[in-house]
């Protein structure tokens, strides 16, 4: 069956509730993804994801639809209540059970699986010490798999300053990593040569 | 190099047209291992996750009660800017009628007034 354009569910939903529950179902795993990866745990993610659905609802019938994708429209909502949520959080530090549990290896691992999680880890901390609207260009092309020009849309820019950006944002994280020290660049070296050695 | 780069994250992210558009030669290719690498390894560790269902549901449930509630009362609130309007509009028609009236009142009585001053007595 052909599916509804965002549009016409937009103009719906001014009328009709269903409408922006199907908007919700659309959206709801894409803006809990983004949110989760920036706020790194779940309880916090179906916190703000709910907020951010909240207030589109409440603005729905203000809504006007100039060209760009309604996504983009949730994704601003959710990056500002997702920044609103870590300037409360910047005086304290939270470790959250996601992090306890996914940062600490079991000890039944294999050392490789153990390895692998190390770098995992280090590599997503680095990543969320990254500006904020680099985590997002991140979360939106690796996470989300849009495309540039889909993420230029979402975060108001062009396609070539998102290309820009990527560029700048790798390279900014290769020298985080590098200032960890020992860890990263060894041990993905290390797992290259593993990678290689069974391929 | 952000071209190449951008075009070989599209390649990580199902795109691979992009890579394939662009002559890359072997030299930069070498060069730009380490942030090519670094790609790769974000690809593997930035995975989508999956929202609790439950969590979905109800959020789902609630949102659209929600919007039901806020129709409503859209619905109703301009019903109450109708009947308002209606009801200043019809106020704003008889204070003019009224006026009107008045108006004509004063006139023919100031025009009857005149004429009896222009009368001649006897």
């Amino acid at each position: 069956m052909h599916e509804e354009s965002d549009s016409a569910l937009i103009a719906r939903a001014k009328e009709d509730p269903e409408a922006f529950g199907l908007l919700y179902e659309r959206y709801a795993a894409g803006i809990y993804n983004y949110i989760y990866y920036r706020t790194s745990n779940h309880h916090d993610a179906e916190d703000l994801t709910a907020r951010t659905f909240y207030r589109a609802l409440k603005h729905i019938s203000r809504y006007v639809d100039r060209g760009a994708p309604f996504s983009a429209y949730l994704y601003r909502i959710a990056h500002n209540i997702v920044a609103n949520w870590h300037r409360d959080h910047s005086r304290q530090r939270i470790i959250s059970l996601d992090e306890l549990v996914m940062g600490s290896p079991k000890r039944e691992e294999p050392a490789a699986v153990a390895e692998e999680r190390e770098e995992q880890d280090l590599l997503l901390q680095a990543v969320r010490r990254l500006p904020s609207e680099r985590q997002q260009l991140l979360i939106l092309k690796f996470v989300e798999q849009m495309s540039n020009a889909e993420i230029a849309q979402v975060m108001g820019r062009t396609e070539g300053a998102i290309k820009s950006l990527y560029h700048r944002t790798l390279v900014a994280l290769r020298k985080e990593l590098a200032s960890v020290g020992n860890g990263w660049e060894e041990i993905t070296e290390r797992m290259k040569d593993e990678q290689e050695t069974n391929g | 190099m952000a071209e190449v780069l951008s075009a070989h994250a599209e390649g990580l992210t199902g795109r691979p047209e992009a890579m394939q558009r662009l002559n890359v030669t072997a030299k930069e290719r070498s060069r730009m291992s380490p942030l090519f690498r670094l790609a790769e390894r974000l690809q593997q560790s930035m995975q989508p996750v999956q929202p609790p269902t439950a969590f979905v549901h109800s959020l789902g449930k609630e949102l659209t009660d929600n919007a039901k509630r806020q129709i409503a009362l859209t619905k109703r609130l301009r019903q109450a800017v109708m009947i308002v309007a209606a009801a200043l509009g019809s106020l704003v028609s008889i204070a003019s009628l009224v006026g009107a009236i008045i108006f004509v009142v004063v006139r023919l009585r100031a025009r009857a007034q005149a004429r009896t001053l222009r009368t001649p007595v006897g």
